[in-house]
């Protein structure tokens, strides 16, 4: 059984069709990384399985459900997304940002709890941001802000958890500490986590189950022992490379040749 | 195991929700002094613009003449007969004016984006100058005009800016564009009147509350009856819709819904606004921001700017009527106060590099 999959997903913008008629299974309790190069589909795919992108043919079904048949406010309670590049009200708090996390969770006019409290209080220590609460955003520096952003999302309290390439702007010791967080994040509650990277190695390293996607259609997937290869590589990336396994945890590494 | 880890963050967590309950108190806090002092100090100011005057009146007298408390013919004749329909007029537009501002500002998430500037306020000019001047109109078909003016143009706006949703940036460039469009069309129609239709005209397109008619008001304090609570009421989309609508989608907001629900409710308090007192410059693009700064950032209070708006209109109209040496429509003092905010906001915002 699985909550989130898709079905003959097609997804476009305008007249360009992106991901044509995709199958696809995201692991209950995982961590997956949706890897590939620039413009494959990866992160139209992701907003495909959040329902930011209307499917052209193809649903997405949550727990059996079609996407489209269900409440904003439903799907809001089970599925959590990080977009790329969110964006936040000027000079808005810490505290307030990831206060908004539970929106779904608020009525008209039940506003707010207990509950409330102790998500926002566990998401901001989960992520290490509860020193932070009073500081505007705008001031924290590129990692404490999408540790923030992380906060916001866990806040929802989703059993699934997208994230559209949340490293990419982080220097490689904040990429390693965001990765190490989902991945206790994953282990604590069994969240199932889905992200969109760009950096192999990491996706190796970090994340259970690997789904590599070239111009719009899935090449492989599977563990990353399993599948990444340097054919692999050669035809996702078209870089030309060796595969060693990882000194410390002897997962797949690519070298450039 | 997930059990006892799960107890652990849970006992982690007493700290931080301590500090965490404290900031919410340190702000619902803030929030609730800040909307009483404003409060008092628009009644204030209210019952002050009721009491000056070449017949000065004190402030009891005032408040049992409105009241209906007293009976004293000389006293209600100047308060009710002549000070109280402006005074409730500069109050009412004052509410009207602020809280569309300040919802405007806010979804299209830009300062500059009140309804002054993105054409709207444009609109109602144009079908009240062409009213006054080719169909020789006056009074309710005037102020009748204006409002439909001001609905006609974000309308089309809102088609025009459509390309799957209506983003800010978009809906702000065309609203500018609309903008000077009309301003034009008002300049054709008034180079084609007759003098004192052409004077009618200008005094309607400056702006003073010192020109509704009972009927106009009446109107207008109905709609804030019922439109003020359904802006409170939709300040919780708002919350999501400021994040961005990847991010409000993802907390489960309707955000086209939401929007055309936040814009359509302060346009429609804008347009009455605009058909009361004329286009008032500068109070819906001030308000919001005043507001802001009074209650910290992000707040979204509707309500705290609404007051701020009527509190700026009636300090204007003071000032227009009482301070200076010849008594002036209330949008010229608007004008003058708020031009230099205007370009203080511009020069600021370009620093910041958040212009869009």
């Amino acid at each position: 059984m699985t909550r989130l999959r898709a079905e003959g997903l097609t997804l476009g913008y305008d007249d360009r069709t992106i991901v044509d008629n995709l199958d696809v299974t995201v692991l209950d309790g995982k961590v997956t990384a949706i890897v590939g190069a620039n413009a494959c589909g990866k992160s139209t795919l992701l907003r495909g399985l959040a329902r930011l992108l209307a499917p052209r043919a193809g649903t997405v079904l949550l727990d059996g459900r079609s996407l489209a048949e269900l409440r904003n406010i439903d799907v809001a309670k089970v599925l959590g997304l990080l977009p790329q590049t969110p964006v936040a009200p000027d000079g808005i708090t810490v505290a307030d940002l990831v206060s908004r996390g539970r929106y779904p969770h608020q009525g008209w006019f039940r506003r707010w709890n207990d509950d409330d409290h102790d998500a926002v209080a566990r998401a901001l220590d989960a992520t290490g941001t509860a020193d932070l609460i009073d500081r505007p955003i705008r001031e924290l520096s590129g990692g404490q802000r999408q540790r923030v952003w992380v906060a916001m999302a866990l806040a929802q309290d989703t059993d699934l958890l997208l994230l559209d390439e949340p490293t990419t702007y982080l220097d490689i010791n904040h990429q390693v500490e965001l990765l190490r967080l989902l991945r206790k994040l994953n282990a604590e509650s069994g969240k199932t986590i889905v992200i969109v990277m760009h950096d192999l190695n990491l996706a190796c390293r970090y994340c259970d189950h690997l789904i590599a996607m070239s111009s719009g259609a899935i090449v492989a997937e599977g563990a990353p022992v399993d599948v990444v290869t340097g054919d692999l590589v050669e035809q996702v990336f078209g870089l030309n490379c060796l595969v060693v396994p990882d000194p410390i945890a002897g997962t797949p590494m690519v070298v450039p040749a | 195991m997930t059990t006892t880890t799960t107890s652990d963050l849970r006992s982690a967590t007493s700290g931080t929700a301590a500090a965490l309950r404290a900031n919410r108190r340190r702000r619902a806090g803030r929030s609730i002094l800040v909307t009483c002092a404003l409060t008092v100090a628009v009644a204030a100011l209210f019952v002050f613009t009721m009491m000056v005057g070449s017949f000065r009146i004190g402030a009891g007298e005032v408040i049992a003449s409105v009241l209906h408390l007293s009976d004293n013919p000389s006293v209600d004749f100047v308060v009710r007969g002549l000070r109280l329909p402006t005074a409730a007029a500069a109050l009412t537009v004052g509410l009207a004016l602020g809280a569309s501002g300040t919802i405007f500002q806010q979804v299209l998430r830009n300062p500059l984006a009140s309804p002054d500037f993105v054409g709207i306020t444009s609109g109602a000019g144009l079908a009240a100058a062409a009213g006054i001047v080719l169909l020789q109109a006056g009074g309710l078909v005037v102020s009748g005009l204006a409002l439909g003016g001001a609905i006609l143009a974000a309308l089309a706006m809102y088609l025009l800016a459509w390309r799957d949703g209506v983003t800010g940036y978009r809906f702000i460039l065309i609203g500018i564009g609309v903008a000077a469009f009309f301003e034009g069309l008002i300049g054709y129609v008034l180079s084609r009147a007759q003098l004192f239709e052409a004077r009618q005209a200008m005094h309607w397109l400056i702006g003073s509350v010192g020109q509704a008619s009972t009927t106009e008001l009446l109107l207008l304090t109905g709609a804030l009856v019922v439109l003020l609570p359904v802006a409170v009421l939709l300040q919780r989309p708002l919350g999501a819709l400021d994040l961005g609508d990847d991010t409000a989608r993802t907390l489960g907001a309707r955000a086209e819904l939401s929007r055309a629900g936040l814009l359509g409710t302060a346009v429609v308090l804008v347009a009455l606004a605009v058909s009361v007192a004329g286009p008032i410059a500068f109070v819906a693009l001030v308000a919001g921001p005043i507001a802001n700064r009074l209650l910290g950032p992000a707040a979204r209070g509707v309500l705290p700017a609404a007051l701020v708006g009527a509190g700026l209109l009636l300090t204007a109209d003071l000032v227009a009527v009482h301070l200076l040496p010849t008594p002036l429509p209330t949008g010229v003092v608007t004008g003058a106060v708020g031009a230099p905010y205007l370009l203080w906001l511009l020069a600021t915002t370009n620093r910041q590099g958040a212009g869009g």
